[in-house]
């Protein structure tokens, strides 16, 4: 493979699904013990599906849009499989991915840190160190939208299977609760929804029914929580999980904000 | 009684290679009167420590800092010595002992005995505090938010096993009337405080490692960075004094203003490190991240871990030293390599709760300086609680229980069970044993139980033991710690080199 630099490799595994579409791609749904494979620089992330190696994603900072599962749990893993794209670590990349740590523990899933290899060792330089940076988060800046003429109504956020709010949600959490200052909402809508998976070996994954609700009250709960008390909060929730058509299921495991005005 | 107890103590600080306290003539007591000067320097086991008022000579007569304020006869000098970093040794406090026959009043029955119904002149009623300088932190169970109303909780709790009694007891304990949580905590530096109370990099409304909401300080309305206690229940030096004023110097009614005015600027202008090494010499020379000074120059809240700002600016000379003795170059060569363990040897850390949770990977690759990133201080950026398993088992430190052994275990150990309508710990599971719940007494999160705010790396040669809990008696203890939890292989070299380090923080 051609050298590349940092965040363009794993910028791309999830921000170009353009290219993903001119390629013989496969889409891939499954659920595994997750692989962790040291290299020079930082580890790889693997998992093996139907007699295959698939790269989910390299360690990299809190930035990352993808970010590495955990040994002790199973992963849900909901990606597009690219077979003509170079392999990384071993692994048939996965582009976009999305990446599910199912919150029981699986004893399991604690093979131990395989070995760098040369083979396997990564032939572009990872967007970040395994120590110290360069003065800088990995993912920073790199994809930063122009600030919207006005504070937005609508938020989606999205989760994990059966999560609910983790840290990448704190930045998304402050965009609400910014916008509901500045326009001086006075209702807060909420609605939260539990989705399914259609894995690639035809089963079908629901998520617990309670999810819907414990999302979105948990939502409100956290922007009380923050402050945000002289508004007219409307929770409510789709006891229904979303029909899962196996390509872009993750979608379904959401909640929608609407501030007012 | 004294002298049994003197020399087992002698014996048992002896057998551990511990640091000697804060000298007879360096002990603040309450009221003492003396002026605190500008630049004091304090000699300890490795060197000396320099404390820096930035406000000059302090009149120590009309500090409250120095004086008692409550019905105790304690002062906040009392568990935090100039001459300890502003913190308090375990060699301090069994010198105190010794010298006052177990009357100071840093021995009162509040929280320095194992429990207030012990008998106050029997050494074994303190002996968390002479043994590991531990003070006894009561906490309401459960967890109350600032109204003073219950807050839900998200696992039971049980006492397993109770060698102080405190959490048993019909009086102190869970049991009792006002159900009370006993754990056994390390008094934190005062010092550098504006470090601690940062509202810069990673501080925001929401939490950066979990996205639940910040405690916000009560007076601005602004979120705080929530590093400053081990459980950071107090998250400002102002509600901070306030709660250490009712519990730990017992004084019944509020802080006047002015009282409390004269606290926080005492607190916010005394800066703490090590100033001299015994063998490597001045620490401040040519160390741009060495020395009280340097402290209070550098700006508090940014991040370190990187090759642009680095936590703990050694300088280029320091590598290839020159001048003064053999000794003193290899000595000063030892902490730049110490140095360069700290920022750049990876290592895989897992299984810790608040690091690996946070989008990095279980385990993830990296080096001390992930963690412990703030420019100058080594504490975390962001709100800064994590559970590396010094309080919960299979980490914590256990007393070896088999036929042959006279050691007993110390602290008391509580079973929690995660409930099971919320998800079970990432890395323990449902059921976590542990000798300190940590940030989930203050929580009641499941995720939190063992989580402890990380601490100030500044003035450690001068405050023995280490740890929330006490239970690495000294730096190569605490090395020792790390290299087994995670497995991490230092050489000999690596860890005597990272001891020379952090002892010259």
């Amino acid at each position: 493979m051609k050298a590349m630099h940092v965040a363009s490799l794993l910028a791309a595994l999830v921000a170009a699904p353009l290219a993903a579409d001119e390629q013989h791609t496969e889409r891939r749904n499954f659920v595994a013990c997750p692989i962790v494979r040291d290299t020079a620089s930082v580890p790889c992330w693997l998992a093996e599906y139907d007699g295959e190696l698939y790269f989910l994603t390299l360690q990299t900072d809190v930035s990352s849009p993808v970010t590495p599962p955990w040994l002790g749990h199973r992963v849900l893993v909901e990606g597009t499989a690219l077979r003509e794209r170079a392999r990384i670590c071993g692994g048939v990349v996965l582009e976009p991915v999305v990446l599910s740590v199912l919150p029981e523990l699986d004893a399991a899933c604690n093979t131990d840190v395989l070995p760098a290899e040369d083979r396997y060792n990564l032939t572009f330089e990872p967007p970040r160190p395994p120590g110290p940076s360069a003065g800088r988060l990995a993912f920073a800046g790199a994809a930063a939208p122009p600030p919207p003429a006005e504070p937005p109504r609508g938020f989606t956020l999205r989760y994990d299977f059966d999560g609910l709010i983790v840290f990448r949600h704190a930045g998304e959490l402050t965009s609400i609760l910014d916008a509901a200052h500045a326009r001086k909402a006075r209702s807060v809508a909420i609605t939260g929804h539990r989705g399914s998976v259609l894995l690639s070996d035809g089963a079908t994954l629901v998520e617990k029914p309670a999810m819907a609700r414990r999302r979105a009250e948990q939502l409100a709960d956290l922007l009380r929580g923050a402050g945000l008390v002289d508004v007219d909060y409307r929770v409510r929730w789709e006891d229904e999980a979303g029909a899962a058509d196996g390509d872009d299921d993750a979608a379904l495991r959401r909640v929608t904000v609407e501030l007012d005005p | 009684m004294l002298v049994r107890l003197a020399t087992r103590f002698a014996v048992a600080a002896s057998a551990v290679g511990l640091a000697t306290g804060a000298l007879a003539g360096n002990w603040w007591a309450p009221g003492d009167g003396r002026p605190l000067p500008s630049e004091a320097s304090y000699a300890n086991a490795t060197g000396a420590v320099g404390i820096l008022n930035t406000a000059g000579t302090i009149d120590t007569a009309a500090s409250p800092f120095f004086q008692p304020l409550g019905k105790n006869g304690r002062a906040c000098v009392t568990c935090h010595q100039p001459a300890d970093g502003m913190a308090l040794s375990a060699a301090t406090v069994r010198e105190r002992w010794e010298e006052t026959n177990g009357q100071d009043p840093l021995f009162a029955a509040v929280d320095g005995r194992n429990c207030p119904n012990l008998p106050a002149s029997d050494p074994a009623a303190h002996s968390l505090l002479l043994t590991r300088g531990l003070i006894r932190v009561a906490l309401p169970w459960p967890p109350r938010d600032a109204a003073g109303a219950p807050l839900p909780v998200e696992f039971s709790l049980e006492v397993v096993r109770d060698p102080t009694g405190c959490n048993t007891s019909r009086v102190y304990g869970l049991g009792s009337p006002q159900p009370t949580v006993s754990v056994y905590r390390r008094p934190r530096p005062v010092a550098n405080t504006k470090y601690l109370t940062h509202s810069n990099f990673g501080v925001g409304p929401f939490i950066a490692k979990s996205g639940l909401p910040a405690v916000r300080d009560p007076d601005t309305g602004l979120p705080t960075s929530m590093n400053m206690m081990a459980d950071a229940r107090a998250t400002t030096l102002k509600v901070q004094a306030a709660d250490a004023a009712r519990t730990h110097l017992e004084v019944r009614e509020p802080l006047a203003p002015d009282t409390m005015r004269a606290l926080v600027a005492f607190e916010e202008q005394i800066y703490s490190a090590q100033t001299r090494d015994d063998a490597a010499g001045d620490l401040t020379r040519d160390a741009p991240g060495l020395g009280p000074r340097n402290l209070a120059a550098e700006p508090a809240g940014v991040l370190g871990n990187n090759t642009t700002r680095w936590v703990f600016p050694l300088g280029d000379t320091w590598r290839q030293p020159q001048g003064g003795t053999e000794t003193e170059r290899e000595a000063r060569a030892a902490i730049a390599r110490g140095h360069d363990v700290f920022m750049f040897r990876t290592f895989f850390i897992r299984d810790s709760m608040h690091l690996n949770s946070v989008g990095l990977g279980n385990p993830v690759k990296r080096t001390c300086s992930t963690c412990h990133g703030m420019h100058m201080t080594g504490m975390d950026v962001a709100n800064g609680w994590m559970d590396i398993g010094t309080t919960n088992l299979p980490w914590a430190r256990e007393a070896p229980l088999n036929p042959w052994t006279k050691e007993t275990p110390q602290l008391p150990l509580f079973k929690v069970t995660c409930n099971a309508d919320i998800a079970p710990h990432p890395f323990l599971g449902r059921v976590i044993y542990t000798q300190d719940p940590g940030r989930a007494l203050v929580s009641g999160k499941c995720n939190d139980v063992g989580a402890i705010v990380m601490q100030q790396f500044r003035g450690l040669a001068a405050r023995p033991p280490y740890f929330s809990n006490g239970s690495a008696a000294t730096l190569r203890e605490l090395v020792d710690f790390y290299d087994r939890r995670y497995s991490i292989g230092y050489s000999e070299q690596e860890k005597h080199d990272l001891v020379a380090f952090l002892g010259a923080l």
